[in-house]
C-alpha cells in the first residue's frame, strides 16, 4: 500500500471517527452530568438523523428545504427530544446500573420500532448537497461530504469546548456535573442542567447522523451498530470524559480504518474492539481518563 | 420574624435526627447551633437548605413558607451554606469556583448567550470583577487562578465561605467553618464572620469551637439527640447545668 492511500485511509478512518466522536460526547456528558449510561444513544442518533434528513430527501409529502435548513432542523428537534428525555432519564439516574441499562436499552427499543412503523424497516440513501465525485490532490481521493463531516464535527467540538469553559452557563453545567448537592446550593437547577446536557448530547448525535446520512445508509436500524461503537469509543478515551470523547472517537475510527485497510475488511469490527480492551488492560481509565468520575 | 423553623422533626427510618425543633433566627444576628455529635445540627441545615424533605413541620423566610422546597429555589430567596466536609469543585479554579457562586444572579440563559453574547461578555467581566473583589477580602485574591485541590486547609474553608457569600445570601448557613483551623486561622475566623454580620448577612453558625462560639455569638441554641434543650444568650448557655450535662454525658466532646 502507498502513502497516498495511507493517507485516505486515515481521512476516511478520521470521518467516522468524527461520527464516533460525536456520539461518545452524548455518552460521556450525560454519564458526567447524571451518572447514567444511557444505551439508547444509537437510537437517539437514528432519530436525529431522520428528524433532519426527512426534511432535506423530501419524505414528508414531498417537502424539500435545502441541506442546512435540515441539518439544523434535525438538531433542534433532537435538542428537544433531549429535553423530555431528561425528564423520562430523571427516575432512573437513581437506580442501579443494572435499571438503567434495562431502561434505556428498552427506550432504544421503543424508538427504532416506533420508526420502523412510521418510515418502514426499509432504509433510503441521501444524495450528498456537494458533488458526488471525490476530490483528487496528490493522487489522494477524498469524498467533499467527508471533508465536511470531518469540518463540521470539528466546529461542533471546538464550539462545545468553548461553551463549557468560557460561558457561564458552561461553567454552571460543569459545577452541576461535579456535584449536584454544592451546585444546588450555589442556586444552579440541577435537572435542568441535565436537560441541557442531554438537549446538547442529542444535538451533536443528531449532527453527526445528518452529515454523515449520505455516506452511510439511513434506515431505524443505523444506529446499533454505531451507537455500541460510540460507547466503546467513549471508553476508549475515558468515560465521562469530554476531551476523552473526542480522542476516543477519532482514534475509533483511525484504528477501525487502519485495520480493515490493511488486515481485512471483515476483521474491522473485531480489531477495533480488541485495541479497546487492550488499552483498557494497560489504563482501565481510558487514554484520558480522570480517576474522580465514579458515578456508578 | 427572619428565619422561623417551627417545631421540625426529621425521621431517619426508626431514628428521630430532629425532633420537634424551633427555632427562630433574627435578622442581623450571629446564631449559634452548638450540640454533641449526632445531635441534629447538620441535619436541621440540610432540612432548611432543601436537601431533606422534613417529616413534620415548617420553615418560614421574612413571612413566606419554604418548606420543602428544592435547594436551588432555597439558594434563590436568599439562603447559601458551607458543608461541614469541605467540598469545593476540586478541578475548577478558586476564580471559578466563586463564580459558580454568582451565575445565579445573571440574567443568562441559553437563548440570551446565543443571540446577545456582546451582553453576556459584560456581565460576565462585571462578575469576575466582583468575585476578584470577594477573594480580596478573603485575602486569597493571589490564588484566583489557582486550582481549588492544592491549597491548604484554611485556604479552602476560605474558599468555601466566599463561593457561599457569592451568591448574596441573606442569611449564611456555616457548618463547623473552623474545623481543621489552627488557633491563628481561627481567630482571624471570627473578624471575617463579624465583618460578614457586619455587611448585613445573618449567620447561623454550626461550631464545636466554644471560644469561636462564644466569642462571636449573639444567641445560643443548643440540640442534644434532635431536641432543643436551651436557647440564649451565651452567658446562659454555657452555665446551664442541663447543657453542662449533655456534654459531659459524653465521653468524646471538647
Ligand atoms: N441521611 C441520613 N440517613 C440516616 N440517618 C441520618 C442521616 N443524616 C443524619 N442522620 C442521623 O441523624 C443524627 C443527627 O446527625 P447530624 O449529622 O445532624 O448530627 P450533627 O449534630 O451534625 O453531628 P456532628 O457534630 O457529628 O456533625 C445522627 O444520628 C445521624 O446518624
Ligand atoms: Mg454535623
Amino acid at each position: 500500500m502507498n502513502s497516498g492511500i495511507f493517507i485516505q485511509t486515515i481521512i476516511g478512518g478520521l470521518g467516522i471517527g468524527s461520527l464516533y466522536a460525536l456520539i461518545a460526547l452524548g455518552y460521556s456528558m450525560v454519564y458526567r452530568s447524571m451518572g447514567l449510561v444511557n444505551f439508547a444513544q444509537g437510537s437517539i442518533y437514528m432519530v436525529g438523523t431522520y428528524f433532519g434528513i426527512i426534511w432535506y430527501a423530501g419524505i414528508v409529502v414531498g417537502l424539500r428545504v435545502p441541506y442546512p435548513v435540515a441539518l439544523l432542523i434535525g438538531i433542534l428537534l433532537n435538542a428537544m427530544l433531549g429535553v423530555v428525555l431528561e425528564r423520562i432519564f430523571r427516575p432512573l439516574a437513581k437506580l442501579d446500573l443494572m435499571f438503567m441499562l434495562l431502561g434505556t436499552i428498552g427506550l432504544g427499543f421503543v424508538l427504532n420500532n416506533l420508526f420502523v412503523i412510521i418510515f418502514g424497516a426499509e432504509g433510503f440513501a441521501v444524495k450528498s448537497p456537494l458533488p458526488d465525485t471525490p476530490i483528487i490532490v496528490l493522487g489522494i481521493r477524498v469524498l467533499p461530504q467527508m471533508l465536511l463531516l470531518i469540518g463540521g464535527a470539528a466546529a461542533l467540538m471546538t464550539a462545545l469546548q468553548i461553551f463549557l469553559k468560557r460561558g457561564k452557563l458552561g461553567v454552571a453545567m460543569r459545577a452541576s456535573a461535579m456535584d449536584h448537592d454544592i451546585a444546588s446550593a450555589m442556586g444552579i437547577p440541577v435537572n435542568r442542567m441535565n436537560a441541557l446536557t442531554l438537549a446538547i448530547g442529542s444535538a451533536l448525535a443528531a449532527a453527526a447522523g445528518i452529515l454523515a446520512a449520505p455516506i452511510v445508509y439511513v434506515n431505524p436500524a443505523m444506529g446499533s451498530a454505531i451507537g455500541l461503537k460510540g460507547f466503546a469509543a467513549a471508553i476508549l478515551g475515558g468515560f465521562g470524559s469530554i476531551p476523552g470523547a473526542i480522542v476516543g472517537g477519532l482514534l475509533f475510527g483511525v484504528l477501525e480504518a487502519v485495520s480493515s485497510g490493511y488486515i481485512s475488511s471483515s476483521y474491522t469490527r473485531g480489531i477495533a474492539f480488541i485495541i479497546m480492551v487492550l488499552v483498557l488492560m494497560i489504563k482501565p481509565t481510558g487514554i484520558v481518563g480522570e480517576t474522580t468520575v465514579e458515578k456508578v | 420574624m427572619f428565619l422561623e423553623i417551627e417545631s421540625l422533626t426529621m425521621q431517619f427510618g426508626g431514628i428521630y435526627a430532629l425532633k420537634e425543633v424551633s427555632l427562630a433566627v433574627e435578622q442581623g444576628e450571629i446564631h449559634g447551633l452548638i450540640g454533641p455529635n449526632g445531635s441534629g445540627k447538620t441535619t436541621t441545615f440540610n432540612v432548611v437548605s432543601g436537601y431533606y424533605k422534613p417529616t413534620s413541620g415548617s420553615i418560614r423566610f421574612e413571612g413566606a413558607g419554604i418548606t420543602g422546597l428544592p435547594a436551588h429555589k432555597i439558594t434563590a430567596a436568599g439562603f447559601a451554606r458551607t458543608f461541614q466536609n469541605l467540598r469545593l469543585f476540586s478541578s475548577m479554579t478558586v476564580l471559578d469556583n466563586v463564580l459558580v457562586g454568582m451565575g445565579h444572579h445573571a440574567k443568562t440563559g441559553l437563548w440570551r448567550e446565543i443571540l446577545n453574547p456582546a451582553a453576556v461578555r459584560r456581565e460576565e467581566s462585571r462578575f469576575v470583577g466582583d468575585a476578584i473583589h470577594l477573594l480580596e477580602l478573603f485575602g486569597i485574591a493571589g490564588l484566583a487562578d489557582h486550582p481549588a485541590t492544592g491549597l491548604s486547609y484554611g485556604e479552602q474553608r476560605r474558599v468555601e465561605i466566599a463561593r457561599a457569600l457569592a451568591t448574596k445570601p441573606k442569611i449564611l448557613l456555616l457548618d463547623e467553618p473552623a474545623a481543621g483551623l489552627n488557633e491563628v486561622e481561627s481567630d482571624e475566623l471570627r473578624g471575617t464572620l463579624k465583618s460578614i454580620r457586619d455587611s448585613g448577612v445573618t449567620i447561623l453558625l454550626i461550631e464545636h469551637d466554644m471560644k469561636l462560639v462564644m466569642g462571636v455569638c449573639d444567641v445560643i441554641t443548643v440540640l442534644d439527640y434532635g431536641r432543643k434543650i436551651a436557647e440564649g444568650p451565651c452567658e446562659s448557655v454555657s452555665g446551664d447545668p442541663v447543657v453542662i450535662e449533655a456534654y459531659l454525658g459524653k465521653e468524646d466532646e471538647p
